[in-house]
């Protein structure tokens, strides 16, 4: 029961051999080819008027946005005030500067915000590649006074109340998670450290915001500076950034009580912000239609602060 | 009737005196080119101010000074050399290729409105290479290897032979770019986009976090974008220089587009 042996196929006709396909990535020799002498010329002028327009535009816009200091050191005295005044004739004067620089941070702060997503975790790592973050007080680490009578003061609730908790309240009603995550500062550097907390989130359900908020004005106890004087830090947080995951109110740092240098007894911990934002020692939260002000963004730091 | 007049007739216009040139960079290219100047002129003086908040590079604190930085080390060498006593030694660098110490606010708006011009630079100058077909002019190719080491020997043996004032021939190259040229322009794109894509795995290490890990962590991502600055800005030196050896139709033929070289092998 063998199959019929095929036929054998008929021999092909020979086609013509194919022309070879030139490759789309090897390099084109480079061909000569005859112009008007007169258009080459007129195209020549052009460029060279073209780029010498450039090279103003980019000089004078580039001294338009220096920062003061660096023009002053730049150009020190009369010198650099020369250039100014023209400028500012021009209309290049320092106030449209400042805010040219600042529709700038409102734009990539756009962009961070259209790149955020409230279920995108970030990164955790484990335990022992935890360290502690510097003490960024710069050597102003405040006293404790503020210790004793702490309480955290929610304010701006779906209830119309104020209310006032201390730690063992929060205790009684929130649940303490865990979580290593890194907090990156807004100077370039950023340690991976081991927080324990309670997940902001839950605050949120057992305090709901009045309807229409956006926006959480946070305060800190800590407010003098170095020799002093009033210098009260607070920040705006967006409610969407709050509502995160991983956005904690944390009490530890390492296993242990949060200590004075790192915001005892309690610091808003949200590692998809920088650094400047996790404001150490809240003792005020207070949900707002409006963005608050903010301590760096008055300070020439954008408002939004997505990492 | 009037009989109509004759039109008068025109002279007629003067033959088109012909040139021949080879065409070289695409509008968008030439464009892009200058415009890299300026940006990272501005990224990385605004780039180092910021890196002076917070160095990546760093030692133990020096016992006198408290510097912990090795970039300022490295200007106060520079400092010490030029016998340059102005201002503070470990602020040398600072004070003189960036925008200036303490101004890290300025320093990062500067920084993010050069980035978004930088991108938007870069995303035309790969325009132009493909409208232009000049990409495949950068493409390396099995010969780079020894038309580098060709160049290289080249370049190598051109002081002695000028002093001796023997005859040193040029190698011989047929395509656009020589085997180093090829390398460095093929290198600057993938440099500007490793520069790029470590800018913003550290502005959005959360949201990015695919872009983080490339680089390993936050402060891989701060040593390559800090080592593509490196790289960009010591391309400049030796590309000015050649540029100024090789002569007016070189740097014309960036400014307008072609070159008046048009023998057979001639190196453009």
């Amino acid at each position: 029961m063998g199959k019929p042996p095929r036929a054998a196929k008929p021999p092909r006709a020979a086609k013509p051999p194919r022309p070879p396909r030139p490759n789309p990535f090897a390099e084109r020799p480079e061909v000569a080819v005859e112009k008007d002498e007169r258009f080459l010329r007129a195209g020549s002028r052009r460029d060279f008027l073209f780029l010498t327009l450039g090279t103003i535009a980019a000089a004078a816009g580039a001294w338009w946005l220096l920062p003061n200091r660096t023009k002053a050191r730049l150009l020190p005295g009369e010198a650099g005030k020369k250039f100014d005044t023209p400028a500012a004739r021009c209309g290049l004067s320092g106030t449209r500067r400042e805010r040219f620089l600042d529709r700038t941070l409102t734009f990539d702060d756009d962009v961070a915000e259209a790149l955020y997503s409230a279920t995108r975790r970030v990164r955790t790592y484990a335990r022992a590649e935890a360290g502690v973050p510097r003490n960024n007080y710069h050597g102003r680490t405040p006293a404790g006074t503020y210790l004793p009578g702490w309480t955290l003061q929610l304010a701006g609730l779906a209830s119309g109340r104020t209310e006032s908790l201390a730690l063992g309240d929060l205790e009684r009603l929130l649940p303490r998670v865990e979580q290593t995550t890194r907090l990156v500062c807004v100077e370039g550097w950023s340690t991976i450290a081991w927080w324990g907390g309670f997940p902001f989130a839950q605050l949120l359900a057992q305090f709901p915001p009045a309807p229409g908020a956006r926006w959480a004005a946070l305060r800190s106890a800590v407010n003098l500076d170095g020799r002093g004087n009033p210098d009260p830090y607070y920040v705006s947080v967006d409610l969407d950034t709050l509502r995160h995951p991983q956005t904690l109110l944390a009490t530890h740092l390492a296993g242990a009580p949060l200590t004075l240098e790192h915001g005892a007894p309690l610091r808003l911990l949200a590692p998809v912000k920088l650094g400047l934002k996790n404001i150490k020692a809240v003792t005020h939260v207070e949900y707002t239609a409006l963005q608050p002000p903010d301590y760096w963004n008055e300070r020439g730091y954008s408002k939004y602060d997505g990492l | 009737m009037a009989a109509r007049k004759a039109p008068k007739p025109k002279p007629a216009p003067p033959p088109p005196r012909l040139r021949k040139v080879v065409p070289k960079h695409h509008f968008l290219v030439r464009l892009t080119h200058w415009g890299n100047v300026p940006l990272l002129f501005g990224l990385i003086a605004s780039g180092l101010s910021i890196y002076w908040a917070a160095p990546v590079f760093r030692h133990a604190p020096d016992p006198v000074t408290g510097n912990r930085d090795y970039f300022a080390d490295v200007g106060a060498f520079v400092a010490r050399a030029l016998h340059d006593s102005g201002g503070d030694p470990a602020k040398w660098i600072y004070d003189h290729a960036s925008l200036g110490t303490g101004l890290l606010a300025p320093a990062l708006r500067w920084h993010w409105v050069l980035a978004y011009l930088f991108m938007l630079n870069g995303l035309l100058y790969v325009v132009g290479l493909f409208a232009g077909s000049g990409f495949r002019a950068l493409l390396p190719r099995p010969s780079d290897v020894g038309g580098a080491l060709a160049m290289m020997r080249y370049y190598l043996g051109l002081p002695l032979a000028f002093v001796l004032r023997r005859p040193w021939p040029h190698p011989v190259v047929r395509s656009k770019y020589n085997a180093l040229q090829r390398a460095a322009y093929f290198t600057m794109p993938i440099a500007g986009l490793l520069m790029v894509a470590s800018g913003w795995a550290m502005h959005k290490p959360s949201q990015l976090g695919w872009l983080e890990r490339l680089f390993v962590s936050y402060d891989g991502a701060r040593i390559v974008h800090f080592a593509c600055m490196l790289v960009l800005g010591s391309f400049v030196v030796p590309h000015v220089i050649l540029v100024i050896a090789d002569g007016w139709d070189t740097f014309r033929s960036m400014i307008v587009g072609w070159s008046a070289r048009v023998k057979e092998g001639d190196r453009g």
